[in-house]
Protein backbone atom coordinates (compact mmCIF):
# COMPACT_ATOMS: atom_id res chain seq x y z
CA UNK A 1 0.00 0.00 0.00
CA UNK A 2 1.06 3.83 -0.99
CA UNK A 3 4.43 2.29 -2.64
CA UNK A 4 5.62 1.43 1.41
CA UNK A 5 7.65 -1.40 1.76
CA UNK A 6 6.92 -4.32 4.44
CA UNK A 7 9.89 -5.85 6.39
CA UNK A 8 10.34 -7.64 9.25
CA UNK A 9 13.30 -6.66 11.44
CA UNK A 10 15.64 -9.98 11.46
CA UNK A 11 18.46 -8.95 13.91
CA UNK A 12 18.86 -5.96 16.09
CA UNK A 13 22.97 -5.61 17.32
CA UNK A 14 23.60 -2.98 20.07
CA UNK A 15 26.51 -1.38 19.16
CA UNK A 16 27.41 1.18 21.58
CA UNK A 17 24.77 2.18 24.62
CA UNK A 18 23.86 5.04 22.15
CA UNK A 19 23.90 2.97 19.08
CA UNK A 20 21.70 0.00 17.57
CA UNK A 21 21.79 -1.39 14.53
CA UNK A 22 18.99 -3.11 12.81
CA UNK A 23 18.65 -5.90 9.79
CA UNK A 24 15.33 -5.63 7.63
CA UNK A 25 14.58 -8.17 5.47
CA UNK A 26 11.01 -8.01 3.23
CA UNK A 27 8.40 -9.49 4.77
CA UNK A 28 6.97 -10.89 1.37
CA UNK A 29 9.18 -10.53 -2.19
CA UNK A 30 12.52 -8.97 -2.39
CA UNK A 31 13.95 -5.60 -1.25
CA UNK A 32 14.34 -3.25 -3.97
CA UNK A 33 18.28 -2.77 -4.94
CA UNK A 34 19.90 0.47 -4.16
CA UNK A 35 23.52 2.40 -4.31
CA UNK A 36 25.48 3.83 -1.82
CA UNK A 37 24.60 6.91 0.22
CA UNK A 38 20.65 6.05 -0.17
CA UNK A 39 18.67 6.24 2.85
CA UNK A 40 15.14 5.11 3.75
CA UNK A 41 12.14 6.94 5.88
CA UNK A 42 11.19 4.18 8.98
CA UNK A 43 7.49 4.37 9.52
CA UNK A 44 7.30 4.25 13.53
CA UNK A 45 3.41 2.99 14.31
CA UNK A 46 3.94 4.86 17.91
CA UNK A 47 0.81 4.94 20.00
CA UNK A 48 -1.57 7.47 18.63
CA UNK A 49 0.65 9.02 15.44
CA UNK A 50 2.90 7.32 13.14
CA UNK A 51 6.78 8.63 13.39
CA UNK A 52 8.92 9.21 10.54
CA UNK A 53 12.61 8.82 10.45
CA UNK A 54 15.24 8.90 7.62
CA UNK A 55 18.20 6.23 8.07
CA UNK A 56 20.72 5.87 5.68
CA UNK A 57 21.38 2.04 4.59
CA UNK A 58 24.48 1.18 5.40
CA UNK A 59 25.02 -2.56 4.12
CA UNK A 60 27.10 -3.21 0.84
CA UNK A 61 24.66 -1.91 -2.25
CA UNK A 62 25.55 -5.61 -3.76
CA UNK A 63 23.77 -7.68 -0.80
CA UNK A 64 20.54 -5.91 -0.61
CA UNK A 65 18.16 -8.51 -0.17
CA UNK A 66 18.24 -7.75 3.40
CA UNK A 67 18.85 -3.68 4.62
CA UNK A 68 21.23 -2.27 7.32
CA UNK A 69 20.36 0.92 9.66
CA UNK A 70 21.81 2.00 12.52
CA UNK A 71 19.92 4.35 14.66
CA UNK A 72 21.55 6.45 17.64
CA UNK A 73 19.32 7.41 20.33
CA UNK A 74 19.19 11.13 20.53
CA UNK A 75 19.03 12.94 24.11
CA UNK A 76 16.35 15.31 22.59
CA UNK A 77 14.36 12.21 20.71
CA UNK A 78 11.21 13.75 19.69
CA UNK A 79 10.18 9.93 19.41
CA UNK A 80 11.61 8.64 16.45
CA UNK A 81 15.03 7.19 17.93
CA UNK A 82 13.68 6.31 21.35
CA UNK A 83 10.91 4.37 19.23
CA UNK A 84 13.29 2.16 17.84
CA UNK A 85 15.41 1.54 21.00
CA UNK A 86 13.32 1.30 23.28
CA UNK A 87 10.52 -0.64 21.06
CA UNK A 88 11.47 -2.03 18.13
CA UNK A 89 12.88 -6.10 18.74
CA UNK A 90 13.59 -8.92 16.32
CA UNK A 91 10.51 -10.01 14.65
CA UNK A 92 8.61 -6.96 14.63
CA UNK A 93 7.24 -5.59 11.83
CA UNK A 94 7.96 -1.94 9.92
CA UNK A 95 7.32 -0.07 6.92
CA UNK A 96 9.95 1.44 4.68
CA UNK A 97 9.83 4.81 1.81
CA UNK A 98 11.56 2.65 -0.81
CA UNK A 99 15.25 3.63 -1.00
CA UNK A 100 16.11 7.17 -2.45
CA UNK A 101 19.89 9.14 -2.80
CA UNK A 102 20.99 12.13 -2.12
CA UNK A 103 24.29 11.21 -0.81
CA UNK A 104 26.09 9.45 -4.28
CA UNK A 105 29.55 8.84 -5.05
CA UNK A 106 30.93 11.15 -7.77
CA UNK A 107 31.39 9.95 -10.83
CA UNK A 108 34.59 12.38 -11.84
CA UNK A 109 35.94 11.99 -8.01
CA UNK A 110 39.74 10.39 -8.74
CA UNK A 111 39.91 10.67 -4.73
CA UNK A 112 37.16 10.13 -1.90
CA UNK A 113 37.60 12.04 1.21
CA UNK A 114 35.23 10.77 3.67
CA UNK A 115 34.77 12.49 7.02
CA UNK A 116 32.34 11.08 9.60
CA UNK A 117 30.80 12.58 12.78
CA UNK A 118 29.38 9.98 15.06
CA UNK A 119 26.86 7.66 13.61
CA UNK A 120 27.23 10.19 10.32
CA UNK A 121 29.28 6.98 9.60
CA UNK A 122 26.66 4.89 8.45
CA UNK A 123 26.28 6.41 4.87
CA UNK A 124 30.10 5.55 4.58
CA UNK A 125 29.44 2.12 5.19
CA UNK A 126 27.46 1.52 2.13
CA UNK A 127 29.92 3.47 0.06
CA UNK A 128 33.08 1.96 1.13
CA UNK A 129 31.90 -1.38 0.27
CA UNK A 130 31.40 0.43 -3.32
CA UNK A 131 34.50 1.99 -3.30
CA UNK A 132 36.80 -1.47 -2.64
CA UNK A 133 34.92 -3.19 -5.15
CA UNK A 134 35.99 -0.13 -7.64
CA UNK A 135 39.28 -0.32 -6.23
CA UNK A 136 39.19 3.29 -6.32
CA UNK A 137 40.28 5.53 -4.05
CA UNK A 138 39.79 7.08 -0.55
CA UNK A 139 40.27 8.01 3.28
CA UNK A 140 37.84 7.71 5.44
CA UNK A 141 37.86 10.18 9.20
CA UNK A 142 35.64 9.23 11.66
CA UNK A 143 34.93 11.58 14.64
CA UNK A 144 33.58 10.47 17.53
CA UNK A 145 33.28 9.57 21.39
CA UNK A 146 34.83 6.31 22.06
CA UNK A 147 32.78 3.89 23.45
CA UNK A 148 29.43 6.15 22.89
CA UNK A 149 29.41 7.31 19.24
CA UNK A 150 32.39 5.29 17.51
CA UNK A 151 30.00 2.58 16.31
CA UNK A 152 31.90 0.25 13.69
CA UNK A 153 35.22 1.86 14.72
CA UNK A 154 37.17 -1.30 15.31
CA UNK A 155 36.08 -2.88 12.37
CA UNK A 156 36.56 -0.42 10.43
CA UNK A 157 40.39 0.16 11.22
CA UNK A 158 41.14 -3.77 10.55
CA UNK A 159 39.70 -3.20 7.20
CA UNK A 160 41.07 0.13 5.96
CA UNK A 161 44.22 0.12 7.51
CA UNK A 162 45.90 3.08 6.68
CA UNK A 163 42.99 4.79 4.65
CA UNK A 164 41.38 5.16 8.18
CA UNK A 165 41.94 7.53 10.93
CA UNK A 166 39.42 8.09 14.07
CA UNK A 167 39.37 10.75 16.06
CA UNK A 168 38.40 9.98 19.69
CA UNK A 169 37.10 13.31 21.20
CA UNK A 170 36.40 11.72 24.77
CA UNK A 171 40.38 11.19 24.78
CA UNK A 172 40.77 14.56 23.41
CA UNK A 173 41.82 13.34 19.68
CA UNK A 174 40.72 16.21 17.51
CA UNK A 175 40.42 16.64 13.72
CA UNK A 176 41.78 19.06 11.94
CA UNK A 177 40.03 20.04 9.07
CA UNK A 178 42.34 22.91 7.62
CA UNK A 179 45.32 20.26 7.75
CA UNK A 180 43.45 17.71 6.18
CA UNK A 181 41.74 19.73 3.70
CA UNK A 182 44.89 21.86 2.58
CA UNK A 183 46.89 18.71 1.28
CA UNK A 184 44.14 17.02 -0.90
CA UNK A 185 45.59 16.07 -4.48
CA UNK A 186 43.10 18.02 -7.52
CA UNK A 187 40.38 15.60 -8.79
CA UNK A 188 39.47 14.65 -4.66
CA UNK A 189 35.99 15.21 -3.93
CA UNK A 190 34.85 15.78 0.06
CA UNK A 191 31.74 13.99 1.62
CA UNK A 192 30.75 14.76 4.75
CA UNK A 193 27.80 13.61 7.21
CA UNK A 194 27.58 14.10 10.97
CA UNK A 195 26.32 16.59 13.06
CA UNK A 196 25.77 20.40 11.50
CA UNK A 197 28.91 21.74 13.46
CA UNK A 198 30.91 19.35 11.61
CA UNK A 199 29.30 19.96 8.17
CA UNK A 200 29.36 23.50 8.30
CA UNK A 201 33.18 23.52 9.69
CA UNK A 202 33.98 21.29 6.44
CA UNK A 203 31.81 23.56 4.02
CA UNK A 204 33.49 26.71 5.47
CA UNK A 205 37.26 25.57 5.85
CA UNK A 206 36.83 23.82 1.98
CA UNK A 207 35.37 27.50 1.04
CA UNK A 208 38.48 29.00 2.41
CA UNK A 209 41.15 26.86 1.01
CA UNK A 210 39.47 27.52 -2.57
CA UNK A 211 37.55 24.24 -2.90
CA UNK A 212 34.77 24.63 -5.14
CA UNK A 213 31.42 23.76 -4.17
CA UNK A 214 31.13 21.30 -6.47
CA UNK A 215 33.96 19.17 -4.74
CA UNK A 216 31.89 19.39 -1.66
CA UNK A 217 29.10 17.10 -0.89
CA UNK A 218 27.35 16.98 2.57
CA UNK A 219 23.95 15.26 4.37
CA UNK A 220 22.76 16.58 7.52
CA UNK A 221 21.49 13.99 10.09
CA UNK A 222 19.46 16.39 11.61
CA UNK A 223 15.68 16.11 12.43
CA UNK A 224 13.44 18.81 12.34
CA UNK A 225 14.72 20.92 15.37
CA UNK A 226 11.14 21.91 17.33
CA UNK A 227 10.08 25.47 17.55
CA UNK A 228 6.56 27.44 18.35
CA UNK A 229 3.14 26.10 18.17
CA UNK A 230 1.17 27.95 14.80
CA UNK A 231 -1.73 27.19 12.86
CA UNK A 232 -1.90 26.38 9.50
CA UNK A 233 -4.60 26.10 6.80
CA UNK A 234 -5.44 24.30 4.11
CA UNK A 235 -6.62 26.71 1.07
CA UNK A 236 -8.60 23.90 -1.20
CA UNK A 237 -10.56 22.59 2.34
CA UNK A 238 -10.34 25.26 4.54
CA UNK A 239 -9.13 22.77 7.11
CA UNK A 240 -6.87 24.02 9.95
CA UNK A 241 -4.08 22.00 11.37
CA UNK A 242 -2.73 23.09 15.01
CA UNK A 243 0.94 22.07 14.91
CA UNK A 244 2.38 21.54 18.03
CA UNK A 245 5.88 22.41 19.02
CA UNK A 246 7.29 19.58 18.51
CA UNK A 247 6.19 18.11 15.75
CA UNK A 248 7.23 19.42 11.90
CA UNK A 249 4.25 21.11 9.15
CA UNK A 250 5.31 17.91 7.04
CA UNK A 251 4.60 15.95 10.24
CA UNK A 252 1.17 17.38 10.79
CA UNK A 253 0.35 17.07 7.65
CA UNK A 254 0.82 13.43 7.12
CA UNK A 255 -1.19 12.78 10.59
CA UNK A 256 -4.15 14.45 9.21
CA UNK A 257 -3.41 12.19 5.81
CA UNK A 258 -2.85 15.33 3.52
CA UNK A 259 -0.17 13.75 1.38
CA UNK A 260 3.09 15.77 0.54
CA UNK A 261 5.75 14.03 -1.19
CA UNK A 262 9.14 14.03 0.94
CA UNK A 263 12.53 12.70 0.82
CA UNK A 264 15.18 13.76 2.86
CA UNK A 265 12.97 14.96 5.34
CA UNK A 266 16.10 17.22 6.26
CA UNK A 267 15.62 20.66 4.02
CA UNK A 268 18.27 19.56 1.52
CA UNK A 269 16.35 17.78 -1.16
CA UNK A 270 13.51 20.28 -2.01
CA UNK A 271 11.20 17.01 -2.93
CA UNK A 272 8.43 18.41 -0.18
CA UNK A 273 8.39 22.36 -1.18
CA UNK A 274 4.88 23.62 -0.78
CA UNK A 275 3.41 26.85 -1.74
CA UNK A 276 1.62 28.73 0.28
CA UNK A 277 -0.29 32.16 -0.14
CA UNK A 278 -0.29 34.12 3.25
CA UNK A 279 1.57 34.00 6.69
CA UNK A 280 4.65 34.41 8.58
CA UNK A 281 7.01 31.60 7.40
CA UNK A 282 10.74 30.72 9.93
CA UNK A 283 12.53 28.96 7.02
CA UNK A 284 15.14 26.61 7.66
CA UNK A 285 15.64 25.08 4.41
CA UNK A 286 19.03 24.78 2.96
CA UNK A 287 17.16 24.48 -0.38
CA UNK A 288 14.98 27.28 -1.65
CA UNK A 289 16.53 30.38 -2.99
CA UNK A 290 15.68 33.89 -1.33
CA UNK A 291 13.15 34.64 -4.03
CA UNK A 292 11.36 31.25 -4.08
CA UNK A 293 11.03 31.75 -0.15
CA UNK A 294 8.21 34.13 -0.46
CA UNK A 295 6.07 31.46 -2.05
CA UNK A 296 7.21 28.27 -0.99
CA UNK A 297 8.42 26.55 1.89
CA UNK A 298 9.61 23.30 2.85
CA UNK A 299 7.44 21.80 6.03
CA UNK A 300 9.89 18.76 6.26
CA UNK A 301 12.05 21.73 8.62
CA UNK A 302 10.31 25.39 7.92
CA UNK A 303 7.13 26.20 10.41
CA UNK A 304 4.75 29.17 10.44
CA UNK A 305 5.29 31.84 12.99
CA UNK A 306 3.48 31.83 16.56
CA UNK A 307 0.48 34.55 16.27
CA UNK A 308 0.41 34.47 12.40
CA UNK A 309 -2.00 31.82 10.23
CA UNK A 310 -0.16 29.83 7.53
CA UNK A 311 -2.37 29.53 4.18
CA UNK A 312 -0.75 26.25 2.40
CA UNK A 313 -1.77 26.20 -1.00
CA UNK A 314 -3.06 22.53 -0.50
CA UNK B 1 24.02 31.93 -50.11
CA UNK B 2 24.17 34.70 -47.82
CA UNK B 3 24.73 32.63 -44.35
CA UNK B 4 22.95 34.83 -41.72
CA UNK B 5 25.02 35.66 -38.13
CA UNK B 6 23.79 32.88 -35.76
CA UNK B 7 22.87 34.59 -32.06
CA UNK B 8 24.29 33.47 -29.21
CA UNK B 9 23.59 30.41 -27.16
CA UNK B 10 23.96 29.11 -23.86
CA UNK B 11 27.08 26.93 -25.01
CA UNK B 12 28.78 30.11 -26.63
CA UNK B 13 31.46 30.66 -24.36
CA UNK B 14 31.30 34.03 -22.79
CA UNK B 15 34.75 35.29 -21.96
CA UNK B 16 34.31 37.65 -18.54
CA UNK B 17 36.79 40.65 -18.64
CA UNK B 18 38.24 40.28 -15.64
CA UNK B 19 39.32 37.30 -13.80
CA UNK B 20 38.26 36.50 -10.31
CA UNK B 21 41.26 35.82 -8.09
CA UNK B 22 41.15 33.85 -4.69
CA UNK B 23 43.03 34.88 -1.81
CA UNK B 24 44.20 31.46 -1.17
CA UNK B 25 45.63 28.60 -3.30
CA UNK B 26 48.22 28.08 -6.28
CA UNK B 27 47.77 30.10 -9.38
CA UNK B 28 49.11 28.60 -12.46
CA UNK B 29 49.19 30.98 -15.60
CA UNK B 30 49.64 29.52 -19.16
CA UNK B 31 49.62 31.71 -21.99
CA UNK B 32 50.21 30.70 -25.48
CA UNK B 33 52.02 34.23 -26.28
CA UNK B 34 54.28 35.51 -23.58
CA UNK B 35 54.41 38.95 -25.87
CA UNK B 36 51.03 39.97 -26.36
CA UNK B 37 49.00 42.73 -23.92
CA UNK B 38 46.78 40.55 -22.18
CA UNK B 39 49.22 38.10 -20.63
CA UNK B 40 51.36 40.72 -18.84
CA UNK B 41 47.87 42.47 -18.05
CA UNK B 42 46.77 38.86 -16.39
CA UNK B 43 50.02 38.23 -14.67
CA UNK B 44 49.91 41.87 -13.33
CA UNK B 45 46.36 40.99 -11.91
CA UNK B 46 47.70 37.41 -10.54
CA UNK B 47 50.29 38.72 -8.93
CA UNK B 48 48.98 41.84 -7.60
CA UNK B 49 48.84 40.86 -3.95
CA UNK B 50 52.48 39.86 -3.95
CA UNK B 51 51.95 35.79 -4.27
CA UNK B 52 53.53 33.19 -6.39
CA UNK B 53 52.12 32.72 -10.07
CA UNK B 54 53.63 29.86 -12.22
CA UNK B 55 53.59 30.81 -15.35
CA UNK B 56 53.92 28.06 -18.54
CA UNK B 57 54.25 30.09 -22.13
CA UNK B 58 54.09 28.30 -25.71
CA UNK B 59 55.85 31.42 -27.08
CA UNK B 60 57.49 34.77 -27.12
CA UNK B 61 59.55 36.31 -23.97
CA UNK B 62 57.94 38.04 -21.10
CA UNK B 63 60.21 40.68 -19.44
CA UNK B 64 57.10 41.07 -16.70
CA UNK B 65 58.47 37.37 -15.54
CA UNK B 66 62.24 37.70 -15.28
CA UNK B 67 62.66 37.10 -19.08
CA UNK B 68 61.09 33.82 -19.25
CA UNK B 69 60.86 32.20 -22.73
CA UNK B 70 58.01 30.10 -24.00
CA UNK B 71 58.93 26.64 -24.10
CA UNK B 72 58.44 26.51 -28.01
CA UNK B 73 56.12 23.31 -28.61
CA UNK B 74 52.23 22.39 -27.60
CA UNK B 75 53.52 18.99 -26.70
CA UNK B 76 56.26 20.36 -24.58
CA UNK B 77 53.94 22.76 -22.40
CA UNK B 78 51.48 20.31 -22.23
CA UNK B 79 54.00 17.69 -20.20
CA UNK B 80 54.75 20.92 -18.04
CA UNK B 81 51.27 21.35 -16.86
CA UNK B 82 50.81 17.80 -16.48
CA UNK B 83 53.66 17.65 -14.28
CA UNK B 84 52.37 21.08 -12.07
CA UNK B 85 48.28 19.42 -12.23
CA UNK B 86 49.96 15.96 -10.72
CA UNK B 87 51.45 17.44 -7.72
CA UNK B 88 48.82 20.39 -7.34
CA UNK B 89 46.44 20.43 -4.00
CA UNK B 90 42.17 21.20 -4.81
CA UNK B 91 42.26 24.86 -4.36
CA UNK B 92 44.73 25.50 -7.35
CA UNK B 93 43.61 27.83 -9.93
CA UNK B 94 44.34 27.57 -13.49
CA UNK B 95 44.33 30.92 -15.76
CA UNK B 96 44.61 30.42 -19.45
CA UNK B 97 45.47 33.25 -22.03
CA UNK B 98 45.38 32.72 -25.45
CA UNK B 99 42.95 32.17 -28.63
CA UNK B 100 40.08 30.00 -28.47
CA UNK B 101 41.86 26.91 -30.21
CA UNK B 102 44.71 27.05 -27.33
CA UNK B 103 42.89 27.48 -24.78
CA UNK B 104 39.90 25.26 -25.12
CA UNK B 105 42.83 22.74 -25.93
CA UNK B 106 44.50 23.39 -22.13
CA UNK B 107 41.01 23.45 -20.99
CA UNK B 108 40.62 20.18 -21.62
CA UNK B 109 43.74 18.87 -20.81
CA UNK B 110 43.07 20.23 -17.23
CA UNK B 111 39.46 19.02 -16.81
CA UNK B 112 40.76 15.36 -17.64
CA UNK B 113 43.74 16.05 -14.68
CA UNK B 114 40.59 16.51 -12.27
CA UNK B 115 40.12 20.32 -12.66
CA UNK B 116 36.54 21.01 -12.32
CA UNK B 117 35.24 24.22 -15.03
CA UNK B 118 34.54 26.90 -12.07
CA UNK B 119 38.64 26.04 -11.23
CA UNK B 120 39.60 27.58 -14.83
CA UNK B 121 39.71 30.75 -15.90
CA UNK B 122 40.03 31.58 -19.78
CA UNK B 123 40.96 35.51 -20.80
CA UNK B 124 40.82 35.42 -24.70
CA UNK B 125 43.39 36.85 -26.67
CA UNK B 126 43.15 36.54 -30.70
CA UNK B 127 41.20 35.38 -32.73
CA UNK B 128 42.00 31.62 -33.94
CA UNK B 129 38.75 29.05 -33.27
CA UNK B 130 38.37 25.79 -33.80
CA UNK B 131 35.21 24.43 -36.41
CA UNK B 132 34.01 21.23 -35.98
CA UNK B 133 31.80 19.98 -39.83
CA UNK B 134 28.91 18.27 -38.18
CA UNK B 135 28.88 16.72 -41.49
CA UNK B 136 32.15 14.98 -41.89
CA UNK B 137 33.96 15.43 -38.24
CA UNK B 138 36.35 17.56 -39.39
CA UNK B 139 38.21 19.83 -37.42
CA UNK B 140 39.83 23.15 -38.91
CA UNK B 141 40.94 26.19 -37.67
CA UNK B 142 39.34 29.12 -38.56
CA UNK B 143 39.26 33.03 -37.71
CA UNK B 144 36.21 35.30 -37.13
CA UNK B 145 34.51 34.21 -40.23
CA UNK B 146 30.83 33.13 -39.71
CA UNK B 147 30.60 30.62 -43.14
CA UNK B 148 33.27 29.05 -44.70
CA UNK B 149 33.92 25.35 -46.27
CA UNK B 150 35.05 22.10 -44.53
CA UNK B 151 38.39 21.54 -45.89
CA UNK B 152 37.55 17.63 -45.66
CA UNK B 153 33.90 17.28 -47.48
CA UNK B 154 33.63 20.67 -49.33
CA UNK B 155 30.11 21.40 -48.10
CA UNK B 156 29.75 25.16 -46.89
CA UNK B 157 29.56 25.78 -43.60
CA UNK B 158 27.68 28.31 -41.56
CA UNK B 159 29.84 28.91 -38.07
CA UNK B 160 27.18 28.15 -35.51
CA UNK B 161 27.38 29.86 -31.99
CA UNK B 162 26.86 26.43 -30.64
CA UNK B 163 29.95 25.67 -28.73
CA UNK B 164 31.21 21.91 -27.65
CA UNK B 165 33.52 22.21 -24.75
CA UNK B 166 34.21 18.59 -25.43
CA UNK B 167 35.90 18.91 -28.84
CA UNK B 168 36.36 23.07 -28.00
CA UNK B 169 34.86 23.23 -31.32
CA UNK B 170 32.08 25.12 -32.59
CA UNK B 171 29.64 23.73 -34.68
CA UNK B 172 29.39 24.26 -38.69
CA UNK B 173 26.63 23.24 -40.71
CA UNK B 174 25.39 22.94 -44.01
CA UNK B 175 24.58 26.35 -45.80
CA UNK B 176 22.35 25.81 -48.21
CA UNK B 177 20.18 22.54 -47.60
CA UNK B 178 19.91 22.68 -51.68
CA UNK B 179 23.03 21.71 -51.74
CA UNK B 180 24.79 19.31 -49.19
CA UNK B 181 28.07 18.55 -50.94
CA UNK B 182 31.21 20.35 -52.29
CA UNK B 183 30.62 22.39 -55.05
CA UNK B 184 32.76 20.69 -57.35
CA UNK B 185 30.94 17.57 -57.23
CA UNK B 186 27.79 17.91 -59.38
Amino acid sequence: MNGLLDVRVAAVRQLTPLVREFTLEAEHGALPGFSAGSHVVVHMPAPGRTLRNAYSLLGDPAEAQRYRIAVRLQEDSRGGSRFMHEQVNEGDRLQLSPPANLFGLHSEARHHLLIAGGIGITPFLAQIAELERRGASFALHYACRGGLTDAYRGELAGRLGARFAAYDASAGERLDLAALLRSQPLATHVYVCGPQRLIDGVRSVAASLGWPQGRVHWEAFAAAAPGEPFVAELAASGRRLEVPADLSLLEALEQADVAVPSLCRGGVCGQCATRYSSGAVEHRDSFLAEAERAWQLMPCVSRGCAGSTLVLDL
Amino acid sequence: MSGEATGAMLSTPVYAPEVSILASGRRLLVVQDAGVEEAARLHGQLSADGQAVELIALRGEAPWAGGQRGCGSTDLLEVRLLTLLSSAPVGTRLYVCGDETFAWRIYRLARNSGLLAEEIELVKAGSQRELYCVHCATMQTIGRETETTCCHCGVQLLVREHFSRRLGAYMGVCINPDQPYAENKA
